[in-house]
């Protein structure tokens, strides 16, 4: 065999498996989506035919004009802007300690926000259920909020202490040798170094409250109605196919946004360690 | 320093006597600023379920509360509350297989390929990590369910409808590993780039074929890592809650919607705690591991 034959059939051998991988899963991963936005745009879809018989925006314009969606969407928007702002105005100064200052028990406390992970998640929810009933908090908007701010912490205290452990501290030093007070440090040298990380930190924390389906079903039903309980609603009891559908390419919308951010912003592998991966 | 110098004498002992005073004003604020979230964790985390280990682990008597494994044995003795534990450990494990079977050939595709396609397959692989699970389980639902739209494409074709995979214990399995796939998948990637490329190189130029290059050079190399991915995925799939309570079957049903349906439709908020610490029980190993691995790695990013 010459050497450019050996060279060369690893490398076709290889774009075959990759053929065979990408066809696979694009078609697990791409056929579900397809099939939701599909029925989304359709008004008459009967079985067995394989294309539906009527598009059209019908279901969209039933689904935009139901108090319930738009009265679910406030709650969810609301919870998860109260969430991360919460988050961040607990978690970023706890951060900065954690980078910055030196204090007793330091690491312990640090490696003490791995216990979100340490426990099977729902088996902790019902922990803090149980808790929940005898407090009255059972239903209670604030109850969703505090569980929900728990699940935050490792993203909002891990992510930003390594930015803030990454800063040049020279830079910071010779700001304050120019003169600079300490919050003057902060604002112009400190900051602009960490706002990449934090505000991907913010934005997952934003992202993944909006998805929070598990604490609010379980602490906050039925009083509190988020956009994925109303989703449940639907898979659970409407027979109409289109609703869910519509709901789901509704829902998705921040999911989307988070993707648009992360590819301009982003690696890949940068959002696997936020995830913890 | 020349000790015959009163007042350089004078400043030092001044900037030793100010500098513990300092650093211990630091360390408060420390504290201070730690304080919310590390409550947090002591009030919502650690606080529940030791008081759930506690008070499962005693039954209250007319003469006070004493130790009792009652609640376990109930646990132990009742067949219902068994079988929803031996069907989690099934899917879990079931699950855990495909996602370490499924990510390694996709990981190493990536790792070693220079070929364009491996650009789009890292984009559709990860794509699940931006969509939700409930739009998921609808998805599922409506491609995989009874007429779904695999149905219709196979009843187009001339072929016999599938054995729906809905209210069966595969629905939770396919809903989850769809879903854990791009985790996996970092996790297994990020393992990889240990390898290196020369390693791999110089066994196939000595003549180790595909199997034995994977074999010997590249797994052990990444065992480790396999084992965390494996250790977070049971994490997350023992106690899954939404895609088996929406996917899965009713009877027997995984721990998740067992526990949600104790706690809220039968009103056992102790049963409910007992299969609580069960899960932790079940996940401890796991659990420890995992948490091991992810301090030690962030010890090693620190120096």
């Amino acid at each position: 065999m010459s050497l450019a034959a050996r060279r060369l059939s690893p490398l076709r051998q290889l774009d075959l498996r990759g053929l065979v991988i990408a066809t696979l899963l694009s078609v697990a991963i791409l056929m579900p989506l397809i099939v939701v936005a599909v029925w989304s745009l359709t008004e008459i879809w009967r079985w067995p035919a394989v294309i539906p018989q009527k598009f059209g925006l019908r279901f969209w314009q039933e689904m935009l004009g139901r108090t319930d969606v738009w009265e679910a969407m406030r709650t969810s928007l609301a919870l998860s802007a109260i969430v991360t702002a919460l988050s961040t105005v607990i978690c970023l100064p706890a951060a900065w300690a954690f980078a910055r200052l030196d204090f007793p028990g330091r690491n312990a406390f640090f490696l003490s926000f791995l216990t979100v992970y340490a426990f099977p998640k729902f088996g902790l929810y019902i922990t803090i259920a149980t808790i929940f009933m005898g407090l009255g908090l059972i239903g209670s908007f604030w109850g969703v909020v505090l569980i929900q701010l728990v699940g935050t912490l490792m993203f909002m205290v891990w992510i930003p202490v390594s930015a803030f452990q990454n800063v040049d501290r020279r830079l910071e030093e010779a700001a304050r040798d120019a003169g600079a007070g300490p919050l003057r440090v902060f604002w112009s040298i400190t900051l602009p170094q960490v706002l990449p990380a934090v505000s991907a930190a913010v934005l997952l924390t934003f992202v993944n409250t909006f998805y929070e389906t598990e604490v609010a079903w379980l602490i906050g039903a039925p009083e509190v109605r988020t956009v994925p309980l109303l989703m449940i609603r639907f898979i659970n009891s409407e027979l109409v196919v289109q609703y869910g559908a519509v709901l789901s390419v509704i829902l998705w919308l921040p999911s989307f946004l988070l993707l648009l951010v992360v590819r301009r912003f982003l690696g890949a592998q940068a959002l696997g360690r936020a995830l913890g991966a | 320093m020349s000790s015959a110098d009163p007042a350089s004498g004078a400043a030092a002992s001044l900037l030793a006597a100010e500098a513990p005073v300092r650093n211990d004003r630091r360390g408060l604020w420390g504290l201070l600023l730690v304080a919310v979230p590390v409550a947090l964790v002591v009030g919502l985390i650690l606080w529940p379920v030791a008081l759930s280990v506690l008070d499962t682990l005693s039954v209250t008597t007319p003469e006070g509360r004493r130790f009792s494994l009652a609640h376990y044995r109930f646990f132990l003795s009742d067949g219902f509350s068994l079988r929803n534990l031996w069907l989690t450990i099934w899917v879990t494990a079931v699950s855990t297989g495909l996602l370490l079977g499924l990510s390694l050939p996709i990981a190493l595709y990536l790792r070693f390929s220079h070929s364009r396609l491996a650009g789009y397959v890292q984009t559709i692989a990860l794509f699940p990590l931006f969509v939700p699970s409930i739009l998921l389980a609808y998805a599922l639902i409506r491609t995989l369910g009874p007429n779904g739209t695999l149905d219709t494409l196979l009843n187009a074709v001339g072929l016999p409808k599938i054995p729906s995979p809905y209210l069966t214990p595969w629905g939770p399995i396919i809903g989850l590993v769809w879903d854990n796939l791009p985790l996996t998948l970092l996790i297994v990637l990020a393992g990889l780039g240990n390898v290196s490329q020369a390693a791999v190189e110089a066994a196939r130029d000595v003549g180790a074929n595909r199997l034995s290059v994977l074999r010997h050079i590249i797994l052990p190399r990444i065992t480790g890592t396999l084992l965390v991915a494996a250790c977070f995925v049971v994490l997350g799939l023992f106690s899954a809650f939404t895609l088996p309570w929406l996917l899965g079957p009713t009877v027997p049903e995984m721990m998740g919607p067992f526990m949600r349906r104790t706690i809220i439709d039968v009103d056992q908020p102790t049963q409910a705690r007992t299969q609580a610490v069960v899960t932790f029980l079940f996940c401890a190993v796991f659990a420890w591991f995992y948490v091991r691995s992810t301090a030690r790695n962030r010890r090693e990013n620190e120096r």
